[in-house]
Parts: structure tokens; C-alpha cells; sequence
């Protein structure tokens, strides 16, 4: 049995629904932002996949763009962490009890 | 690059080794995705990460495009997970325990992932499973491969793929020069704002 | 080391300089240069530069009307400007888009000035943050290419998440930035997941060529009928991220925490700039895009619209604080806007029409409210409804101002928000299908009930006493003042003279449409 692009498109799904899911379960923004990462890593499997196997150097040049946003995001993301955590003891998303919901 | 290798030496046992070795590395992405997910020690989550991470840049390879696995080395592993750690090491002891939610929420979880994923997978399957598409015949090269005695050829040409790296670079300043110039704001911009608000007063 | 040997390289590739029409780019390289200069000026000058760094963003906007003008002027005679073979067009569409996000970019520094000046916040930064997230706008207005869309979207949603986040030493403003980042990221992987099937389905990433393989079968090259469960799921996962970032329900949830905890500037920022350019990407993908596909983005289109409507409006009727209700009101407004596009495919130019002219009134009126909450709000301290009571008691005007918005919103004429209200109702109602007929119920039935909370603030300005009786006048700074004039000026105009908008709504809005 070859390994065809189909196979890396599943993975890059696998991979998207578990990082979906830790979004959604896990509380700690730390942790959350790994799940973020996880997904992004799927999305430009995905990407280059596609490109493979459409002979489109699209794909690559997608990857190029989710890793530098997901670099700025990742910064961002952290900076938020840091603000918070200067300012209270625990940090999760369950505790952002000053709002309501 | 593993298409690469199959035509060099045809042959089921390449086909089986890669087989092989596609299956481990896939395998293990995904064991470790998990672990990212499921660990309760935030430390551990980071060092899954990495190995989720390395296991993405393994397919890339894979894939043939080189520069995605090594922008993927540099940028992730090299700078997004030690960020990450430092991260971790600002707000330890204020982040406590990441205690994980109840079992309950843990199954429904794990119900939920198996949906979404049987959804994609279904999606992708039907899309993607028969389509055929036209070679690539994009940056094509000539080289000269060394074979083995067992040949009678001493050396012969081949055709193969060569390095998309040149190519990205074009394509990025040729048709994508407006995100590009977008993301270098954006990337100023990140770092400006996150020092002022990390900073302390 | 000669790498050549180990990996060869192709040396056909051959570089073409791309063909960049300079004209139709300057008001992004306008914006870009004020941008850097507002940054040089500050790290030069240090504190001293403080006091100019408001204006100087308030000019640089002003300066990138100009060529949007000259743009819109030779539009008769040129047409739309297409670049990078599709990827980033001027059309009119992308013009009208670009005056309202620099407009209402505009009316927000004002409502920035001093509001930032009185208070502890990082000044000359803030305004950086700004000009790049409006800049990110005006990209995603000219933007008809996959990547290009995620790029401008990430640029006009991450300075916002700091931005929300800047009153630095709230707690409450530090969470709601983490809770809008952590949605807005999470919308963003979504969206992408998305893109990257419609690039495999399609193996295009510009708009327009996307749309005309995903009309057609990539094998035999017949038309398809219906769509492929994978392009199904790539419209359902791009959609899904664009309703986080217009808060359409059920994806709302970050948005009354984040409007209240964030400065309200932000606020007015977020809810009105920022969720007019997730419609423009809606409405590039949905009429550019995937037009094709309506047998998806309808049913989608309809769900968000009627759940976005019901859910906004009754939560609306619960709320205490005044930014918590416009919060849900614009949930409410998000599905009025949302719902031409449930009828898209059958009536595109009259929905198309429709969307810009609300989009054009919802940021005059949505502008002008939290205007009034802010003035009010350096009084009062306080941003909950029983804070208004009163309010013509000792500021007049204010009062009448808020009036005139909170009646916009509600669509009563001759005020702005009718006319955008009728002209969403017929679009709906011109398709007369079933589906189409149920919506416009829903359209009118939700008028009503919102007219109820708007009305019922709008009491409270006349009605009520003030609390504690303290009748001491508001001092309204000019900039604030400015930007309460134009804001009223703007909502009066769009309401008495509605050709003003029409005018520009015609037909053929958009290119490759």
C-alpha cells in the first residue's frame, strides 16, 4: 500500500481534532495555546499536502504566512499571560471570573 | 523526497521501508498530540509539543518540500516552543497545578474529537480518494544518479524534482507581496504591543 | 560548502517583477507611512511626542481619503484596478469599504484623544496599534485571494487584541483580552483549516478562480448540481470563523465580556470597524468566492442570521449596563446583516446593495451611541443603564444625541437605521421563497423587540431623575465633541436624504461578482 495524499490529509485531520478538542477542554491558556499551535501545524500540513499533490507551490507559500501569524499570535498570546498572571495568583480560563459569562 | 527514493530504487522493499517509516512517524505525532492535550504537567504538554512539531517537519520531508521542514524546525521548535517555556517559567507558581476538567467532560471530549474527526476524515475520503491529477512537471531537473555495479550503466540521467525553495521565494515577491508586506506590520506591531503590555509598570 | 551538489536546484525559475499599480495602492502605503512615522516620532522624541501622536494618526487618515477619492473619481473611466492577477482588486465596493473603516477609524481617535490622555494607558503606542489594525482593514477591503484574506484578517485582529487588553492595570481588561484572543485564534485555525480544503478542492487560492472550479467537477468538468461533502465542510469551517469575528451567535459569547471590559474606545473600535471588516470578508468570500456554491452558504447564512437575530435581541432585553446592551445588540444587528446573505444566491446585487448600505448607517449610528456612552461615562464613572437616567436633565444635548442614535438603531424613521432595515427587509422578501418569507418575519418580529430596549433607555434620558440629583454639567473636550457631530450629522443625513447611500450601492459593486 502507498502512503498518498489522502493518508496526510487524515493525519493533518487527526491532528486538527485533537488540538480542537484540547482547545475546548483544557483550562490553562498556556496549554490552549499549544492546542492552537497543534491545529495550525494541521492546517499547513494540509497545505502542503495539497500542494504535493496539485503541483502548486501555493501550498509552501501558505505555510510561509501561518507560521509567521502563528509566531506573532504565539507572542501576543504570552504577553496576555504575563499581564494577567502579574496581577493575580492562578491563571486559567475557568478563573476569568471578573466577567460574567 | 520519499517519491524521490522510490524511483531511484525500484523495488517493494523501499516501498515497504517507507511504508515503514511513514507509519511510525505518524504514529508517534499523533500518541504525542494526545499527550499535549491529556498531560496535567504544563512542562510535559511543551515537550509533547516539540515532538508533535518534529513529527509535522518529518512530513514535510515526506512531501518533498524541504523548506517547509526546516522553516518548521527553525520557527516552531526553535523559537514559538522556547517562548513557550519562557512562558512557562514567568508565570510559574501563579499558573498552580492544570488540574484537568472531570472525566465526564474528559469522555465528552474524546466523543466530540472522534465526530469532528470522522466528519473531516469522511469529507476528505470522498473528495480526495479517486481524483488523479497531471504530474507535476514544474521545475524539473536533470541529474545524474550513481548506481550501483549490479548495472551495467556506470551513471545515468534521470529526471526529477527539484528544490521548491527558489520557487517559494518567487512566488512570495511576485504574487504575494501584499500579505507579505502585511505580516511585517503585523510582526511590528506583535512586538511592540506585547512589550508594552508584558512589561512591567 | 557547495550546497548545489547535495540538493540540486532548478535554475529555470526566473524572477518577473510584478506589475504594481501605484495610484491604487497609495492609500494602504499612506497608511503604512503614517504608521512608521507615528513610531519614529515616538522613539525621537520620547514624552514630548505624546500630546501630537493622536493627531498625527487623525491626519494620516485624513491624508489616505485623499487618494480614495481619486480613486473613486476615476473608477467611471478606468474601472476596477485588478492586481497580482486577481489577488487584490479596487473596486467600488472595496472603495466605499475603505472610506468606512478610515472614517470610522477616524471618529474613534477622536473618541480616543483624551480618553486615553486622562487616563493611565501607553499613549503613542496605542495609536501605532490602531493605524495597523485600520491598515489590516483597508488590505481585507481590496483583498480577493485566500492568503491574503487570512494575512489582512490577522493584522486587523491581533492589534486588537492588545488593544482591548490595554487598560493594563485592570484585571478586567487583561481577561477580556485573553478571552477575545483565545476565541479570536481559535476562529482564525478554524477559518484556515477551511481555506486549505477549498485550496485542495479548487488548487487556486484568487477568489474568483475558486469560484469557477468549485461550480465544476475537477474530473469531467461538468457543472455540479450539488456540492461534494469536503466543500461542504471548507464553506461550513470558513464561515464559522468569520461568525466568531461578527459575533454572530452561537459564536457570540466573547463579545459582551470582551465590549465590557476592554477601554471604550476599543469598544466602539471592535464593535464597529473591526466587525465591518469580518462582513467585507463574508462578502467577498461569499459573492467572489463561492457564489457557485449556494446550495451551502445559504442554509449556513440562514441559521447564523435568525439564531444571531432571536438569541441578540432577547439577552439584549435582560441587560443592566449600556455596553453589555449594545454588546447584544449587535448580535442582534450581525444577523440583520447576515440575513441578505441567506438569499445571495438568487438576489445577489439587491442583497449586495443592502449589506453596504447597512454596514455604511450601522457604523454612523453604533459610532454615535458609544460616543454618548463615553461622555456620559466621564460624568458618571459608570457605563450601566441607570447611570443615563436623567441625562437631559443636565446635559441636553447628549441626550437628544443618544435619542436620535438609540431610534436609528431601532429603525424608526426618518432616522438613518430605517432605511438600511427596509432596504435588508425587501431583499429578503424580493426572493420569495419560503425559507426567505420565515426570515423576514423573523426581520420584522426582531425590529420589535429591539425597539423595546432601545425605547426603554431612551426613557430613561427623559423620564427619570438623576441619580443622587447631582445635576453638574458634562464637560465635553472638542475632539469628543467633534466626533458626536459627525456621528449625529451622519445618521441624520443617511436617514433624510437615503439616496446619499444608494447613490453608491447601485449595481455592479463588486468585481468578479
Amino acid at each position: 500500500m502507498e502512503i498518498t495524499s489522502n493518508w496526510y490529509l487524515i493525519l493533518s485531520a487527526l491532528l486538527f481534532s485533537i488540538g480542537a478538542i484540547g482547545l475546548l477542554i483544557r483550562r490553562n491558556p498556556l496549554v490552549m495555546f499549544m492546542c492552537v499551535e497543534l491545529m495550525l501545524n494541521a492546517v499547513n500540513l494540509s497545505f502542503v499536502a495539497f500542494g504535493d499533490r496539485l503541483g502548486d507551490i501555493a501550498g509552501q507559500v501558505s505555510v510561509f504566512f501561518v507560521l509567521v501569524v502563528a509566531a506573532a499570535e504565539v507572542v501576543v498570546g504570552l504577553a496576555l499571560v504575563v499581564a494577567i498572571s502579574r496581577r493575580r495568583a492562578t491563571t486559567t480560563a475557568d478563573d476569568l471570573s471578573v466577567l460574567r459569562g | 523526497m520519499i517519491s524521490l527514493i522510490a524511483q531511484i530504487t525500484t523495488g517493494d522493499d523501499l516501498l515497504v521501508a517507507q511504508n515503514i517509516f511513514w507509519w511510525f512517524f505518524a504514529l508517534v505525532t499523533v500518541l504525542a498530540g494526545i499527550k499535549v492535550v491529556t498531560t496535567d504537567n504544563i512542562v510535559h504538554a511543551a515537550l509533547y509539543l516539540v515532538i508533535v512539531l518534529a513529527g509535522v517537519a518529518v512530513q514535510f520531508v515526506f512531501l518533498g518540500s524541504e523548506f517547509a521542514a526546516v522553516t518548521q524546525v527553525l520557527v516552531y521548535i526553535g523559537a514559538i516552543v522556547v517562548l513557550l517555556l519562557f512562558g512557562i517559567m514567568l508565570t510559574r507558581g501563579s499558573l498552580g497545578d492544570d488540574q484537568l476538567v472531570d472525566t465526564e467532560r474528559r469522555g465528552m471530549g474524546a466523543l466530540v474529537a472522534l465526530l469532528l474527526f470522522g466528519l473531516m476524515a469522511f469529507s476528505l475520503v470522498d473528495g480526495f480518494e479517486d481524483v488523479v491529477l497531471p504530474e507535476d512537471t514544474r521545475n524539473l531537473i536533470e541529474v545524474e544518479v550513481p548506481i550501483d555495479t549490479d548495472i551495467d550503466d556506470d551513471e545515468f540521467i534521470r529526471t526529477q524534482r527539484g528544490s521548491d525553495t527558489a520557487a517559494i521565494g518567487d512566488t512570495i515577491f511576485e504574487s504575494y507581496i501584499v500579505p507579505f508586506e502585511a505580516v511585517s506590520v503585523l510582526l511590528l506591531a506583535a512586538l511592540i504591543g506585547a512589550v508594552v503590555i508584558a512589561r512591567k509598570e | 560548502m557547495d550546497f548545489s551538489a547535495a540538493l540540486p536546484v532548478a535554475d529555470v525559475v526566473a524572477f518577473n517583477r510584478p506589475a504594481i499599480d501605484w495610484h491604487a495602492a497609495s492609500p494602504e502605503l499612506i497608511l503604512l507611512g503614517f504608521g512608521a512615522l507615528l513610531t519614529l516620532v515616538d522613539v525621537i522624541f520620547l514624552d514630548r511626542a505624546k500630546q501630537y501622536t493622536a493627531a498625527l494618526a487623525g491626519i494620516g487618515l485624513l491624508v489616505t481619503m485623499v487618494p480614495i477619492l481619486t480613486l473613486a473619481n476615476d473608477m467611471s473611466e478606468t474601472g476596477p484596478r485588478v492586481m497580482f492577477d486577481g489577488a487584490y482588486v479596487i473596486d467600488e465596493f472595496s472603495l466605499i469599504m475603505k472610506a468606512i473603516f478610515i472614517l470610522s477609524g477616524y471618529v474613534v481617535i477622536l473618541l480616543s484623544t483624551n480618553y486615553i490622555a486622562e487616563g493611565d494607558y501607553w499613549e503613542s503606542e496605542y495609536y501605532g496599534l490602531m493605524l495597523s489594525a485600520i491598515l489590516g482593514m483597508v488590505v481585507m477591503a481590496s483583498s480577493r485571494d485566500l492568503i491574503s484574506i487570512f494575512v489582512a484578517f490577522e493584522l486587523l485582529s491581533i492589534p486588537s487584541y492588545m488593544l482591548a487588553t490595554w487598560k493594563k492595570r485592570s484585571l478586567e481588561s487583561n481577561e477580556a483580552g485573553l478571552k477575545y484572543y483565545l476565541m479570536g485564534v481559535f476562529a482564525s485555525a478554524i477559518m484556515l483549516y477551511g481555506m486549505s480544503l477549498l485550496f485542495g478542492a479548487s488548487g487556486e487560492t484568487i477568489l474568483t478562480k475558486v469560484n469557477a472550479s468549485l461550480s465544476s467537477d475537477p474530473l469531467t468538468g461538468e457543472s455540479l448540481s450539488s456540492s461534494t461533502p469536503v466543500l461542504t465542510l471548507a464553506v461550513i469551517f470558513v464561515i464559522v470563523g468569520f461568525a466568531f469575528k461578527v459575533s454572530a451567535a452561537p459564536f457570540h459569547n466573547w463579545a459582551p465580556d470582551t465590549y465590557s471590559g476592554a477601554p471604550i474606545p476599543v469598544t466602539a473600535f471592535l464593535a464597529v470597524a473591526s466587525k465591518i471588516a469580518g462582513f467585507v470578508a463574508l462578502v467577498q468570500l461569499v459573492f467572489v468566492g463561492f457564489y457557485a456554491r449556494a446550495d451551502v452558504f445559504q442554509p449556513l447564512m440562514w441559521i447564523l442570521a435568525a439564531a444571531s437575530m432571536i438569541i441578540g435581541n432577547l439577552i439584549a432585553l435582560r441587560q443592566t449596563d449600556i455596553v453589555r446592551l449594545m454588546a447584544y445588540s449587535g448580535v442582534a444587528q450581525a444577523g440583520f446583516i447576515l440575513a441578505p446573505l441567506a438569499v445571495a444566491g438568487d438576489v445577489g446585487d439587491q442583497a449586495l446593495a443592502s449589506i453596504v448600505s447597512y454596514l455604511a448607517i450601522y457604523a454612523a449610528m453604533n459610532l454615535g451611541a458609544f460616543a454618548v456612552i463615553l461622555a456620559a461615562a466621564r460624568k458618571t464613572g459608570s457605563t450601566s443603564i441607570e447611570s443615563m437616567n436623567g441625562l437631559f436633565s443636565y446635559a441636553p444635548g447628549l441626550a437628544v444625541a443618544m435619542t436620535i442614535f438609540m431610534f436609528a438603531l431601532a429603525g424608526i424613521p426618518p432616522l438613518g437605521g430605517w432605511f438600511a432595515k427596509f432596504q435588508i427587509f425587501f431583499a429578503v422578501v424580493e426572493q420569495g421563497g419560503t425559507w426567505a418569507i420565515i426570515l423576514g418575519v423573523l426581520l420584522a418580529v426582531n425590529s420589535v423587540i429591539a425597539l423595546y430596549y432601545y425605547a426603554s433607555v431612551a426613557r430613561r434620558i427623559w423620564a427619570d431623575q438623576a441619580p443622587d440629583g447631582d445635576l453638574t454639567p458634562i464637560r465635553i473636550p472638542p475632539s469628543l465633541g467633534a466626533a458626536l457631530v459627525l456621528t449625529v450629522v451622519a445618521t441624520l443625513v443617511f436617514g433624510f436624504l437615503p439616496g446619499a447611500v444608494s447613490q453608491f450601492t447601485d449595481v455592479g459593486l463588486i468585481a468578479g461578482g
